[in-house]
């Protein structure tokens, strides 16, 4: 309902329209780009802190002469057997002094833990940012060196460990097992981090393992303080992609006039245009953060790689075993510390590694300019059409209206839509019991968890046996599940419209008796009941097999097989349903006025052609939506199969979301099983659409 | 009167302080799924504990029902809801430690006398990848239960089994001489981990690796020997050996519960495996554990009840009046506990056993070995074919959930 005293004004909706998109897609981008490239800032950060971890590490690793340190496994994974030394080295102290007791060379001039205690404190004056430096022991749970302003006096070090520390000690655990699982082969996200970084205002706590003989026997903890390098959001570009097509628009529509598709094709082309620039320019940016990533990374290796050639000198004994060479080209690693090669020996950036990285940028970029502009022509449609003016004045008419039901709508939007669109959302991603941690747009895979659904078309094999049906096969799954619901509906709508028209016969001695005794099966719990079908239908001591054993018939192996099982699930489905049937039939029935069969009495008509043409077409209103309602009810029955056959044999008789749950909580796939739950909807929406159509169409021709 | 009102705001001062002094001493809940007689043995562990540690620690119990249990574990205790300790088997340990914050690793607390107290394989079932999450409390294994009457002497081999299974078997009469769940891969473990077989080699599945293809082989030459019953299923077993037609039956402490009391129970170590060169078959053993919840904040006090709980006393307890077959070694060596031939048995037994796998990829190795197993005794497939399918299968399901 316009009102009718102002006009329609397409330019004004349009600019209006415009600015609000651009807005939102710049506003967003911008936003992004602000996070992206303080992330940038961060990762360069560590980087350098990593770089400086490893070179204390490699230190810590070949201090006081325990220099024969297992060459680092191949990053290929080959899993080959990584020699150990011929001498076991426990621990970093007195297991080394020892071994070298024991071989009879001169017994270094300090013991091997004051060397590391050494070369902690040289490290610890050489490097004036890291605030502390603190190294665990396993064998024996100690401390064995600490320059924490803490640990003094009767906390110095080496000491074992007090019981308010035991996190410290589980976290050097914890790396260890990730060594050893990643070692054994662990892959995709079974891999866990071997490099624990923690980050607070203004300083790093990194954590590494420290290994002799091929074995971790130890971590280090080294606090460390970083710039604060807040990335400011930068105004200038963000001002001038939003402001940009919205001045333009005003100028082109000087010359469009009132026109309204030409306003809207202008308007469309000059949103693209800000966006594609504000991501060439976003690009841009990054490539050249990245850059000075790199430049900054090595000129940390390179400045660590002297100190530690200094100190190594210092630390390792004259003669004893000779320290393997460092690598600091082997410093700048991620958290499973395989080198990222993004920085050469030489110490000079890898054009080609960042090149990769830049074209991996420009992927996500497209991606989310293609989605912010979708978004954007979404909102311009909304405002620039007329949609907005008319939802305005539809909230402002009916605002007493809305305020009564905004309180039930808050209520759905927590109770029903959220945990609904977060199924949806989880849908797209391969979370998995691996990744909880792991944000919904890191584990995002897109549309792949619905194509290897959907896609999977393997329902049968061919093999010597003749046909195999491949039971997990969601096709299998889907046609079985029809079959089910089919059956069950029939058998529960056939058995329910029969009692009813019994019960209601005139004169019928004790019907409210067996009114009563026929609602009982929809009065149990569902649970109580499908257990104890499941008990009846036992091969051994179930009922059933007794009776037809009573009568000289085999017992038969109910679950074996799946036709046997199908009947199973189905008798006990169809006890469950047919009182509700019943009840509705009968209900409807009593709401046939009789005159309608005496009319049809005196005009000769049969007792089948009465039911045929009175009471069918009478029971119709009320029975459609409660087949609508059963077929829905019987496709989602969880319980019954699940309890009764759990899907024996071997899956025969799983129907779609016992398979859901199956996927869910044995196979620990968690987005599988959401995209399993989208599916089962999307087909539940297509048939409730469907049949609602259908019926409403025969209503109208009758 | 104002002596009175002094006295009054005395006595209320002390009633207010009182609660004060009570809240210096640590609360601590513990969960378990235990019923009937289990359960009471466990509270009168929990009593006596309480008595030892009395103004320091207080514990309390909540019976979980079992069926609920495992998901009310994973659901409440990462989210900081769950108790300070709780019992369970150790199958899920992998899965639990995979998902994060719900046990507390127990190196840090663990001395060489503690470690020092259990038998060697159940304190293996409760480590995961080096370190030890829990301490074991008692564990469940199968052994050799046969009826006395049929069976005088119990065989020491596979090959003296065999021959005397061959003896008492009788179709027609529809007595069997050796009578287990043999298509169950549960029971098929003692087998395949005695060829030297197993299930993960690392992370890694080796479900078709020669040795249990080998151990399959050998199943498949005892059903042909003909002296086990076909279909076997734990109602028929139960059955055959409570009506006298079951000379030697491979079960469980749960078996026991079961068995009538007419038939003379006789129960001894698995044969050793002459086909395999006399190595022992090995059964796998589900330890259940005692853990410390990681949210939990009273955790020394939580293992204070832990390390009471699987020591000799309190072990003594859950094995003589709980029925259960404790982890701890020592209490054994008890007179009273030593009479016991039940307890006697499986202490025996769980020498050669071997834990569980507790990764979180077991679970997928269930189904696909379960329908394999059918396929092979229904000989729809031979051992190789089926166990091929399995591997497959499985490692499918792994890669489907690990692949990034």
């Amino acid at each position: 309902m316009d009102s009718p005293a102002r006009p329609v004004s397409h330019r004004r909706r349009f600019v209006i329209g415009l600015a609000l998109a651009a807005l939102l897609g710049v506003g967003v981008a911008a936003v992004l780009l602000t996070g992206a490239r303080q992330a940038e800032t961060n990762e360069r950060a560590e980087r350098r802190a990593v770089v400086t971890l490893s070179a204390l590490t490699a230190l810590l690793e070949r201090a006081g002469g325990g220099g024969a340190q297992a060459p680092e496994p191949p990053a290929t994974g080959l899993g080959e057997e990584i020699p150990s030394p011929p001498e076991e080295t426990g621990g970093m102290g007195l297991g080394d002094e020892l071994a070298a007791v024991e071989q009879g060379t001169e017994a270094p001039a300090a013991d091997s833990g004051g060397a590391v205690r050494r070369a902690v404190a040289r490290f610890a004056e050489t490097h004036p940012e890291v605030t502390a430096i603190r190294v665990l022991e396993f064998d024996g749970i100690t401390l064995a060196a600490s320059t924490d302003p803490r640990d003094q006096g009767e906390k110095q070090a080496p000491r074992r460990l007090a019981p308010d520390e035991k996190s410290f000690y589980d976290l050097g655990q914890k790396l260890r097992a990730a060594v050893e699982s990643n070692r054994e082969g662990a892959e995709g996200a079974a891999r866990q981090p071997e490099i624990r970084v923690a980050r607070s205002a203004g300083a790093l706590s990194l954590a590494a393992p420290i290994e002799r003989g091929g074995q971790v026997v130890g971590m280090v903890q080294m606090d460390t303080r970083t710039r604060r390098d807040p990335a400011a959001f930068a105004w200038l570009p963000f001002l001038a992609a939003w402001l940009g097509p919205v001045i333009g628009l005003l100028l082109l529509s000087l010359a469009l006039g009132e026109r309204r598709w030409p306003l809207a094709a202008a308007a469309a082309l000059l949103l693209l245009a800000a966006l594609w620039l504000y991501g060439r320019h976003a690009l841009t940016v990054l490539k050249e953060e990245r850059q000075a990533s790199g430049r900054a990374v090595a000129a940390r290796m390179a400045a660590e790689a002297k100190t530690a050639r200094t100190l190594l000198a210092e630390v390792a004994p004259l003669g004893g075993r000779p320290a393997q060479p460092l690598q600091p080209e082997r410093w700048d690693v991620d958290e499973f510390r395989q080198p990222r090669g993004l920085v050469t020996a030489a110490g000079q950036v890898d054009e080609g590694k960042l090149g990769e990285l830049a074209g991996a940028d420009a992927g996500r970029m497209t991606r989310s300019v293609i989605t912010l502009g979708l978004l954007g022509f979404a909102l311009l449609a909304f405002v620039g059409l007329g949609y907005a003016a008319r939802t305005g004045q539809a909230l402002v008419e009916y605002r007493v209206a809305y305020a009564y039901t905004i309180p039930a709508l808050l209520g759905m939007l927590v109770l029903v839509f959220f945990p609904f669109f977060y199924g949806f959302a989880l849908s797209f991603t391969n979370a998995n019991i691996y990744n909880t941690d792991k944000s919904i747009y890191d584990t995002w895979v897109g549309l792949g968890n619905f194509a290897s659904i959907l896609g999977d078309f393997g329902i049968a094999k061919r093999t010597a046996e003749g046909l195999v049906w491949n039971y997990q096969n969601f096709y299998y799954t889907l046609i079985f599940t029809i079959v089910w619901t089919v059956s069950n509906v029939a058998i529960g709508v056939t058995l329910g419209l029969t009692l009813a028209l019994i019960l209601n016969l005139k004169d019928f001695a004790f019907r409210p008796f067996y009114r009563v005794l026929l609602i009982l099966p929809w009065a149990m719990p569902t649970y109580i009941t499908s257990l104890i079908w499941q008990g009846m239908f036992h091969r051994q001591f179930g009922v059933i097999n007794q009776i037809i054993q009573l009568f000289g018939g085999p017992a038969i192996p109910w679950f074996d097989r799946p036709f046997t099982s199908f009947l199973a699930v189905l008798t006990t489905n169809g006890w469950l349903s047919f009182p509700f049937m019943m009840v509705i039939s009968l209900g409807a029935l009593q709401s046939i006025p009789s005159d309608l069969y005496e009319a049809a009495r005196v005009d000769g008509a049969t007792r089948w052609q009465q039911f045929k043409s009175i009471t069918l077409p009478s029971l119709r209103p009320a029975l459609v939506p409660a087949i609508i309602l059963s077929v829905i009810w019987t496709f989602n029955q969880f319980i019954v199969i699940y309890l009764v056959s759990a899907g024996e044999p071997g899956g025969a008789t799983e129907i779609l979301i016992t398979q859901a749950y199956k996927i869910a909580f044995q196979q620990y796939r968690y987005g599988y099983a959401a995209a399993y739950s989208v599916v089962i909807f999307m087909i539940l929406l297509a048939y409730g659409t469907w049949q609602n159509r259908v019926t409403r169409a025969t209503e109208a021709i009758g | 009167m104002r002596s009175n009102f002094f006295r009054g705001t005395l006595c209320a001062l002390a009633l207010l302080v009182l609660p004060a002094l009570a809240a210096a001493q640590k609360e601590i809940v513990i969960w378990h799924g235990y019923r009937g007689g289990e359960k009471a043995a466990f509270e009168t562990v929990v009593e006596n504990f309480n008595k030892a540690n009395a103004g320091k620690i207080k514990a309390t119990t909540l019976a979980v029902p079992y069926d609920a249990f495992a998901d009310k574990i994973t659901a409440a205790v990462p989210r900081g809801k769950g108790a300070d300790v709780f019992i369970f088997a150790q199958d899920r340990l992998g899965g639990w430690i995979a998902a994060g914050n719900t046990v507390e690793p127990l190196d840090f607390y663990l001395d060489a006398p503690t470690k020092g107290r259990f038998l060697k394989a159940t304190l293996d079932a409760m480590t995961y990848q080096g370190n030890i999450y829990g301490l074991p409390l008692n564990f469940k294994t199968i052994t050799m239960i046969y009826n006395k009457k049929l069976v005088p002497n119990p065989p020491k081999t596979t090959a003296e089994l065999a021959a005397l299974a061959k003896k008492i078997t009788n179709v027609a009469s529809g007595k069997f001489g050796l009578v287990y769940w043999y298509s169950d891969f549960y029971y098929h473990a003692a087998l395949m981990n005695g060829f030297g077989g197993g299930v993960f080699a690392g992370r890694k599945p080796t479900i078709n690796s020669p040795q249990n293809i080998q151990s399959l082989e050998f199943l498949n030459k005892w059903i042909a020997q003909g002296f086990m019953p076909g279909e076997p299923s734990t109602a028929l077993i139960t059955s055959l050996f409570n009506s006298g037609k079951a000379g030697i039956v491979f079960s469980g402490p749960w078996f026991l519960g079961e068995a009538s009391k007419d038939i003379d129970i006789g129960l001894a170590p698995l044969p050793t495996i002459t086909e395999a060169g006399g190595k022992p078959m090995r059964p796998w053993i589900t330890v259940e554990g005692v853990y410390v919840g990681a949210p939990s904040k009273n955790k020394d006090a939580a293992y204070a009840f832990v390390k009471y709980v699987t020591d000799v006393p309190a072990a003594k307890v859950l094995a003589l009046q709980g029925r259960q077959t404790p982890a701890n070694k020592a209490v054994y060596a008890d007179p009273q506990v030593a009479a016991d031939p039940i307890l006697k048995a499986f202490r025996q037994q769980v020498d050669v056993a071997v834990p569980m796998p507790n990764l979180p990829e077991m679970s997928m190795v269930w189904s696909p070995v379960t329908t394999g197993m059918n396929t092979i005794v229904k000989k729809t497939a031979t051992p190789k074919e089926a166990m091929d399918r399995a591997q497959k299968e499985v490692i499918q399901r792994i890669n489907d959930l690990l692949k990034k």
